[in-house]
C-alpha cells in the first residue's frame, strides 16, 4: 500500500512501484485528463505539477513521490469554478482535438507561477515541451497572455489552490 | 416521426445527434449551430451526441473525411430539422387551432404571435407523434441566423479546457483487458515464432496470444492488420511492459532488403517513361508538338505519419451473437460494415459507438486497429481495449505515402503556356478535379509504387493534393519567373480565361471548379499582404494558389534573408473561399493548424524506411513543428453567402509551394524536394 496526494486528496493504492505516475493516474484512479502521448517525456501530454513543478508524469515512477503534492487537470478548475487559463482557454477557442491541451495548461500554468507577465520569448522557451499536431500553438500563446493579465488585474494569488477531485465525473458509459 | 439528426424528450431535453466525427476541426459545434438555427433553440440547450454507425440511416455522409462534412450535410440537415420545427408548430396549431404563419419557434418554444400561447417542444411530442410530417418546408433565411456565422465557442472546447473530454482510450469497463501488440515491423512480414517467457512474468500480464490478419493478403486500404503477439493484462502500462519483453522472430518477406529511397528511385524512373495515359484530350496532344519552348520538372514528397496526438486505440466486446465498439473513428459506418463482414454478423449486431478523436487527419478512416480489439474481444468474449504505444503509431502504421509529380509545358513564344502533361498523385477522372489554370492537359494514369508496397497507405491531410498542390504551384512559378513575369499576375493571367470546371465524381457534383473564385482570392491576397513591395525591407514573397475540394486559398509568406543559408518566416497570409462561413474562429483555426500542418512537412523530419523498418521511433526522431517555430499567421474569409464547402485541410496544399517560391524569390535556388534542408529556416 502506497499513499500519495493528489489535488489535495490521499489516495492509497496497491500498484507496484515502478508503474509510472501517468498509468497511475488513468489506469487506477481514473484521473483520465492526464494524457498519454509519447512515454519518453517529449510531448508533454503528461504534465502535472509536483509540488509546483511541471514534470511529465510518464515519467516518473509511483516508488519516487513520497509527501509530494501532485496537481492534474482535473485539480485546477471545474465547469463552475474555471481558472483564469481555462477562461482564457475556452475564450481562444484553443482547443482543436483537445488532447494536448491538459498538459498545455499544466505547463503554462507553471510558467505564470515563476512569471506574472511572460513576454512571447519566455512563453515559447516555457511551452517549448509541449507539443500540439492539431497546431493551436499561437492561441494558446495568446491565452497564456490572456491569462496573465487577468490574474495581474484581479491581484488573485496565483499560488496553486486545488478544488480536489470532487469535479471529476466519471465518464465511463 | 424519426429524425436521426435530433431527439426531444417529454421534458423538453433536446439532444443534436451528430453523425459526423469530431476530431477537433469542429465539426460537432458547426453542425449544432445549423441545427439549433434551423430548429429554434439555444445552443446551451442542445446536448451533443455522436450518432453510432449507420449507412441505413445516413447513407454517405457520417464517415468523416475530405473536408466534406459541413458541405454534405449543410442542405439534409437544415431540411431534416427545418421539417421537424414545421411539425412541431402544426402540433401546436392542432392544440390551439390557430394558423402555422402566425407561429414561430424560439428557445425550444412554439410561440403564437397573436396571443400569449406558448408550448415547449416536449409537451408537443404526443400530438406531433400522430402527424404526417409536412413536404417542401421552407428554410432560413440568413437573416434569421442566430449563430450561423459568428464565433461561436462549443462544448467541445469547454471540455477540453477541463480535460473532460470522453476520447476513447479514457474508457474503463469492469473485466476488461488491456492490450498492446507487437506488430510485424515489416509490411508484408510474418511471424516466425515468439517467446512469451519473460512477457508472461511481467506483474499485471495476464495473457499472450498471436494475432493473425483475418485476410491472407490484406488490401493496404482496407483492413490491413498486421501479424502480432499481443499482451493482454490488467492495465496499459502492464500490457506495454509485456510487449516489450517479447522476443519474436519475423520474417520480413520481400520488403525486408527495401528502402524508401528505392521507392523514390521507382517512382521518378516511372515519372520519366511513358505511362499510361487516363485522360486524353486530343486539343492537349495536338496543341503540345506546337510550342515554341518546352520546359518540365519533377517534384517529390516523402512518406509521412498523421501522429495523431491520442494514439490509435479501440475497445471491443464481443459476445458472440453482437458486438459493440468503442473507438474514435473517421468511419462507424465503414467500420459497422467491415466487422459485419469480416465476423460473419448481420451489421444489426454490431454497435460501432463513436466518441471524439484526439486528431483524425485521415488516419482514423482506416479500421485495422479497431480490427484488432474485435479479434482479440472475439478470442477472450470480454471487452478488450487495444492501446498503441506511440512507437506502434510510426513503426507499424499507415503512411501517406511517397510521392513524385512530373509536369511537361509546352510555351509560347512568350513563354506562356499552351499545353500541359501531367504524371503523378493525382489521375484526371476521379475524385475532384482540382486543375484551375484552364489549359489543355494530358493526364498520365498516378504513379503507383510497384508492388508490394513498401508501407501500407492512409489518408494524410489533403491526401494527394498535398504533392499536386507542391509540384502544380512550385511548377506554374518556375514558368513564371522563365516568362519573367510576376508569379501572381501570371496565375491571375492563367485564370482569366479558364473555363469553369465541371466536377462528375461524387461527393462533388454540383461543386464545380470557379477558376474566378480562386483569381479573387489570388487579387485579395495581393492587397493584404502588400504584394511586390517588401523587397526593400528586405522581404522577399511567394504565392500559391489551390481549389481543393471546392474551397479555394491563395497564401502568400513573407520571408527574410538573416544569415549565410538562413531564412526566416514572418509571416503566411491567407486568403479564403469556402463559401458562407459557419463558425468564423473555428475555420479560422482550421486554417492556422493547416498551415502548422504543411510547415511540419515541409521542415520536419519525414518517415523514412531501411530494410523495410520505419526508423523514426517516436516524437525525438519525428519531430512535430513547436511554438517558437510558428509565423504570424493572418487568414482572411471571402464574404458571401454560398453554400459552405471546406475547411479542414484546404490550407495544406498551399503551404509548400508558397514558402519554395519565396525561398527561390530570396535566393534563387528552386527547391523541388520536400522536407527542406538547405537554406535552413528559422
Amino acid at each position: 500500500m502506497k499513499t500519495i496526494k493528489i489535488n489535495g486528496e490521499d489516495h492509497s493504492l496497491d500498484v507496484p512501484g515502478n508503474v509510472p505516475l501517468l498509468w497511475v493516474l488513468r489506469d487506477f484512479l481514473e484521473l483520465t485528463g492526464t494524457k498519454y502521448s509519447c512515454g519518453i517525456g517529449v510531448c508533454g501530454a503528461c504534465t502535472v505539477l509536483i509540488d509546483g513543478k511541471p514534470v511529465r508524469s510518464c515519467s516518473r515512477s509511483l516508488d519516487s513521490l513520497s509527501n509530494n503534492n501532485v496537481v492534474t487537470i482535473e485539480g485546477l478548475g471545474e465547469e463552475e469554478r474555471l481558472h483564469e487559463l481555462q477562461k482564457a482557454w475556452i475564450e481562444n477557442d484553443v482547443p482543436q482535438c483537445g488532447y494536448c491541451q491538459s498538459g498545455q495548461i499544466m505547463s503554462a500554468l507553471a510558467l505564470l507561477s515563476v512569471n506574472a507577465d511572460p513576454s512571447d520569448a519566455d512563453i515559447n522557451q516555457a511551452m517549448a515541451g509541449n507539443l500540439c499536431r492539431c497546431g493551436t500553438y499561437l492561441r494558446i500563446r495568446k491565452a497564456i497572455k490572456q491569462a496573465a493579465s487577468m490574474l495581474r488585474n484581479t491581484k488573485n494569488d496565483i499560488s496553486i489552490k486545488t478544488i480536489g477531485n470532487k469535479g471529476h465525473k466519471s465518464l465511463l458509459p | 416521426m424519426p429524425n436521426f439528426f435530433i431527439r426531444i424528450s417529454p421534458d423538453n431535453t433536446i439532444t443534436f445527434l451528430c453523425a459526423r466525427s469530431e476530431m477537433g476541426q469542429g465539426t460537432s459545434t458547426g453542425l449544432a449551430m445549423i441545427a439549433a438555427d434551423e430548429l429554434g433553440v439555444d445552443m446551451d440547450q442542445i446536448e451533443i451526441e455522436f450518432s453510432t454507425g449507420s449507412s441505413e440511416r445516413y447513407g454517405n455522409m457520417q464517415d468523416t473525411g475530405g473536408s466534406n462534412g459541413i458541405r454534405m450535410q449543410w442542405p439534409a440537415l437544415r431540411k431534416a430539422i427545418a421539417t421537424t420545427r414545421e411539425l412541431l408548430i402544426l402540433a401546436a396549431c392542432n392544440k390551439w387551432e390557430v394558423l402555422p404563419k402566425d407561429c414561430y419557434c424560439e428557445k425550444g418554444i412554439v410561440n403564437h404571435r397573436l396571443s400569449e400561447k406558448k408550448a415547449a417542444f416536449g409537451e408537443l411530442l404526443e400530438i406531433a407523434s400522430t402527424l404526417a410530417a409536412p413536404k417542401d418546408v421552407k428554410l432560413k433565411e440568413p437573416c434569421e441566423f442566430k449563430y450561423i456565422g459568428k464565433s461561436i465557442i462549443g462544448p467541445k472546447t469547454k471540455l477540453a479546457a477541463t480535460g473532460r473530454t470522453n476520447y476513447s482510450l479514457n474508457l474503463k469497463f469492469e473485466d476488461m483487458l488491456y492490450a498492446a501488440i507487437e506488430r510485424c515491423p515489416v509490411w508484408g512480414g510474418r511471424l516466425v515464432s515468439f517467446n512469451d517467457d519473460k512477457a508472461r512474468r511481467v506483474p499485471g500480464v495476464i495473457e499472450v496470444v498471436q494475432v493473425k490478419p483475418l485476410e491472407e493478403q490484406p488490401d493496404d486500404y482496407k483492413g490491413g492488420v498486421r501479424h502480432g503477439v499481443a499482451v493482454l493484462a490488467s492495465n496499459t502500462w502492464a500490457a506495454f511492459e509485456g510487449k516489450k519483453a517479447l522476443e519474436i522472430q519475423w520474417d520480413g518477406g520481400a520488403n525486408a532488403k527495401k528502402s524508401d529511397e528505392d521507392i523514390k528511385r521507382e517512382l521518378i524512373q516511372d515519372s520519366l517513361s511513358n505511362n499510361d495515359i487516363s485522360l486524353e484530350i486530343d486539343e492537349a496532344n495536338r496543341v503540345f508538338k506546337k510550342g515554341d519552348d518546352f520546359f518540365s520538372a519533377y517534384y517529390s514528397s516523402p512518406f509521412q505519419a498523421n501522429a495523431c496526438m491520442e494514439p490509435l486505440n479501440a475497445t471491443a466486446y464481443h459476445r458472440g451473437h453482437k458486438i459493440e465498439i468503442w473507438a474514435g473513428t473517421q468511419s462507424p459506418s465503414i467500420t459497422r460494415d467491415r466487422i459485419s463482414e469480416l465476423m460473419g454478423l448481420p451489421p444489426a449486431a454490431i454497435t460501432v459507438n463513436n466518441l471524439p478523436s484526439g486528431g483524425g487527419f485521415g488516419r482514423r478512416f482506416f479500421t485495422d486497429y479497431v480490427e484488432e480489439a474485435v479479434v482479440l474481444s472475439n478470442h477472450f468474449r470480454k471487452p478488450v481495449k487495444v492501446t498503441w504505444t506511440r512507437e506502434d503509431t510510426l513503426a507499424t502504421s499507415k503512411n501517406h505515402p511517397y510521392w513524385v509529380d512530373n509536369w511537361e509545358a509546352s510555351l509560347d513564344n512568350k513563354g506562356v503556356p499552351i499545353a500541359f502533361k501531367y504524371k503523378g498523385a493525382i489521375a484526371g477522372p476521379s475524385g475532384f478535379t482540382p486543375f484551375p489554370y484552364g489549359i489543355p492537359t494530358t493526364f498520365y494514369r498516378p504513379l503507383g509504387y510497384r508492388y508490394p508496397r513498401l508501407l501500407p497507405r492512409a489518408s494524410w491531410r489533403s491526401v494527394a493534393a498535398h504533392p499536386w498542390g507542391l509540384s502544380l504551384e512550385s511548377f506554374i512559378d518556375e514558368l513564371a519567373h522563365r516568362a519573367r513575369i510576376d508569379p501572381l499576375e501570371f496565375r491571375i493571367g492563367l485564370l482569366k480565361n479558364a473555363d469553369v470546371v465541371e466536377q462528375v465524381f461524387e461527393p462533388w457534383v454540383g461543386d464545380d471548379l470557379y477558376p474566378d473564385k480562386l483569381g479573387n482570392t489570388l487579387e485579395i491576397a495581393a492587397e493584404k499582404a502588400n504584394w511586390g513591395v517588401g523587397k526593400e525591407r528586405g522581404i522577399y514573397q511567394g504565392v500559391s494558389s489551390i481549389s481543393y475540394n471546392t474551397s479555394y486559398c491563395t497564401q502568400i509568406v513573407d520571408l527574410s534573408i538573416v544569415g549565410e543559408d538562413i531564412l526566416k518566416i514572418h509571416k503566411v497570409t491567407a486568403v479564403v473561399d469556402c463559401g458562407l462561413v459557419i463558425n468564423p474562429s473555428q475555420a479560422t483555426a482550421q486554417v492556422e493548424g493547416s498551415i502548422v500542418w504543411g510547415l511540419t512537412a515541409l521542415l520536419k523530419n519525414p518517415i523514412t524506411v531501411r530494410n523495410g523498418r520505419v526508423q523514426q521511433r517516436n516524437f525525438d526522431t519525428y519531430e512535430l513543428l513547436k511554438m517558437a517555430e510558428v509565423p504570424e499567421i493572418e487568414v482572411y474569409f471571402v464574404d458571401n453567402e454560398n453554400a459552405p464547402t471546406g475547411i479542414g485541410e484546404l490550407a495544406v496544399p498551399g503551404l509548400a509551394p508558397a514558402v519554395l517560391n519565396a525561398v527561390y524569390a530570396a535566393t534563387g535556388k528552386r527547391i523541388r524536394d520536400l522536407p527542406l534542408k538547405q537554406p535552413k529556416i528559422v
